[in-house]
């Protein structure tokens, strides 16, 4: 009938991992995890539509757009070769408006007025007169457009005194760095800090119910005289990150395989940003600092949420987390582009923003052992996240006053002290 | 620390804001006995029961439990039953009387096979693997109550265990207690209901506003109250009332009286010597029902003062 004394925090962790078992597979092992599996595909379904929406709105008045040159037509071969050649200096996005040539009639200011009122055009600048001393009208947004013109007025005299002759031919090869640039680290700092960011949103939110199926279903009066409160927690905490690992490796195996299909400049482009660490390391970096910022505020979500006794005071409780979840995105995104400066200090040192700061330090640095430290701190504070909440379900929710905090009760204590058998 | 003791408690206390809700409960349950907890509602029986099990902490006094100061210690060997009842409902009768005993330290495949014979054993085997939504409120609080026995405690604690349930399965759950406490268990269990306590307890505590108002047997209870005796004479006469205690009422065509010391075969014989004889004469025990209403009504009058 009895069994072998073992020590609290055996006894601890066994009652942890039989919550959390409950958990991920009440999770799991449902219809509702399959929508929630493929969230991120409704997500860029509707960021599709929203986007194809945005750039038709965006491409049908830029296909009108143009820009105006009144030109001699002895002119206009010239500075349509010069148009070619300039234009190959921007990238696809960036492109001037298209060309529009007209032979100047008989009030050549008047003309280049017209053309920013013509029916079924959209100029945005126009040019006139003397290639030498040329006048251009441009409109609103247009001030960068007249510029274009009047490089193209300086190209097409320059072309005439020299010729179209190429006078320089330049070969071209592409170069892969053996180390990321300093402007790669920032970047992929940058991608570490929001992929932790919308992981730690879209995922850890998940926490801040799990406590109200207890109080619903009124076990929890059955979890609290087995299990410490600090064991429901963490158990609560580690399903739900269980079920987010799942969702992680889901999407992470199919965006893994998005090089293959990325064109080869985009590939070597991507090959400029990585992290000062290398990439095995902060692959493993990444993944601790990730289950660091789920814990730290899936606690925070758990132990708010906890004490709500109704929908409606969920939603309302876990706004303000969101909130500062977002402040504290932003700072440390912030802090990421300035690794040496005091607010960048700061962030790694917040427990909320440590993770994401300590990985984008990743990102920027090659010291590890600030790693070591960063983690331990970030440990205990989950320790204490979970120990407050717990605390707190314990005097608000099961009405005990005494439900002190400590760290050694977190982690077991003193082993267990049965009594001498009686017989 | 008495090692022949499964719960000790003493001068337990409780408060809810200025409120004292247990006011200083003494409790020595010994091992291997049915226990049981009386008093009327908000008495005080599960804040005490929960405080004994640790799940709320005590603003005063101390208690130990199967030997240990902190209750939480000897939790894999303690089973409970809560007032109310709570199961995850998705989850299989079997899966959640396993999941129960897992959490006490019971691994999940052994906890299977027995939550099978046990829902077998107890005319559930045919709800092994429905769904605990989908079982009467009867059928799942017996559930539960496997749930709390399939580790094979040392001690169970029951929370006003009969309320819910229906004639069969109380004389169910009676037969299940006692067969627990026949493999040796000790049985903690609360109740407004005399009848069960009367029935099963080998010792009860009364409790009433906070306070313990009774510790003891169910025949010391009940001998907390005299006999009375239900009398109907042969002939009535003015003559009666003289010879009986100073006590009796006449109700209809008897008298009733209490039953001093000395017993009732005076106060007979003088009636039969006077000529009254005896039409009908019977002895009432006062029953656990009676001493309760006594000793907590007593409570609620000093309470009163």
């Amino acid at each position: 009938m009895s069994t072998p004394p073992i020590s609290n925090f055996r006894r601890m962790v066994r009652q942890t991992l039989t919550i959390a078992r409950r958990d991920f597979v009440a999770t799991v092992f449902t219809p509702t995890f399959l929508i929630f599996l493929f969230t991120p595909v409704i997500m860029l379904s509707f960021g599709a539509i929203g986007g194809f929406g945005a750039s038709s709105m965006a491409s049908n008045p830029a296909d009108k757009a143009s820009i105006v040159a009144i030109v001699a037509p002895a002119q206009q071969a010239a500075m349509r070769a010069t148009d070619a050649r300039l234009r190959k200096l921007f990238s696809p996005g960036d492109q001037p408006p298209r060309l529009v040539l007209e032979a100047p009639g008989d009030n050549p200011a008047g003309q280049a007025n017209i053309a920013f009122s013509a029916q079924g055009s959209d100029a945005t600048a126009a040019l006139y007169g003397d290639l030498t001393q040329p006048t251009v009208l441009y409109g609103g947004h247009g001030r960068g457009d007249a510029a274009y013109l009047a490089e193209l007025a300086e190209g097409t005299l320059r072309a005439k005194s020299s010729g179209t002759t190429p006078l320089s031919r330049a070969s071209f090869s592409s170069v892969v760095r053996s180390k990321p640039s300093v402007s790669g680290q920032r970047a992929s700092a940058y991608f570490t800090v929001f992929g932790i960011f919308f992981l730690t949103l879209l995922l850890a939110g998940q926490a801040v119910g799990t406590m109200a199926e207890e109080r619903n279903n009124k076990v929890v009066e059955v979890l609290a005289a087995a299990v410490p409160l600090e064991a429901v927690f963490f158990g609560k905490l580690i399903g739900m990150f269980g079920s987010a690992i799942l969702f992680i490796a889901f999407w992470g195996t199919l965006v893994s395989q998005i090089h293959a299909i990325l064109p080869g400049n985009i590939a070597s482009a991507l090959g400029d940003i990585g992290p000062a660490v290398g990439t095995p390391l902060f692959v493993l970096l990444f993944f601790a600092y990730f289950t660091m910022s789920y814990l730290l505020l899936g606690g925070v979500f758990l132990g708010v949420g906890a004490q709500a006794t109704t929908p409606r005071e969920l939603q309302m409780l876990s706004l303000p987390i969101t909130v500062m979840q977002v402040a504290i995105f932003g700072t440390t995104t912030f802090a990421a582009a300035k690794p040496d400066s005091w607010i960048a200090i700061a962030v790694e040192v917040f427990p909320f923003s440590s993770p994401y700061a300590m990985a984008a330090y990743a990102a920027n640095s090659p010291l590890l052992w600030p790693h070591v430290l960063a983690l331990a701190w970030q440990l205990l504070w989950v320790a204490i996240v979970i120990g407050v909440g717990a605390r707190a379900f314990r005097r608000g929710v099961l009405q005990s006053g005494s439900g002190k905090f400590s760290l050694k009760g977190l982690f077991g204590g003193r082993p267990s002290s049965r009594p001498p058998a009686t017989s | 620390m008495r090692h022949d003791l499964a719960i000790s408690a003493t001068g337990l206390i409780k408060k809810f804001g200025d409120r004292r809700v247990v006011d200083g409960v003494d409790l020595a349950v010994p091992k291997g006995m049915i226990y049981g907890v009386l008093g009327p509602n908000g008495a005080g029986k599960t804040t005490t029961l929960r405080m004994l099990l640790g799940i709320i902490e005590p603003d005063g006094g101390s208690r130990t439990l199967l030997g240990h100061d902190r209750p939480r210690e000897a939790s894999d060997q303690v089973g409970y039953l809560p007032e109310e009842r709570g199961l995850y409902p998705a989850m299989k009768a079997r899966d959640a009387i396993a999941f129960m005993g897992a959490l006490r330290g019971l691994d999940l495949k052994t906890g299977r096979k027995r939550a099978a014979a046990l829902l077998e054993a107890n005319g559930l085997g045919h709800a092994v693997d429905s769904k605990i939504r989908k079982l009467s409120k009867g059928m799942a609080q017996l559930v539960q109550l496997l749930g709390s026995v399939v580790h094979e405690p040392e001690l169970l604690v029951l929370d006003e265990p009969f309320s819910g349930l229906d004639p069969v399965n109380q004389e169910r759950l009676e037969a299940l207690i006692v067969a627990q406490r026949d493999r040796g268990a000790t049985i903690l269990f609360s109740t407004h209901v005399m009848a069960h306590a009367e029935r099963l307890c080998d010792r009860l505590a009364i409790i009433s506003g906070g306070k313990r108002r009774f510790e003891g047997t169910v025949a010391e209870a009940r001998g907390m109250l005299p006999m009375r005796a239900h009398y109907v004479p042969h002939h009535d006469g003015a003559g009666v009332r003289e010879l009986l205690p100073p006590d009796a009422e006449h109700v209809g065509d008897a008298w009733r009286f209490t039953i001093g010391d000395d017993g009732a075969e005076d106060v007979i014989r003088k009636l039969i010597d006077a000529g009254f004889g005896i039409s009908g004469l019977s002895i009432e025990r006062p029953g656990l029902h009676d001493a309760f209403v006594r000793i907590v009504g007593k409570a609620a009058l000093e309470a009163e003062q």
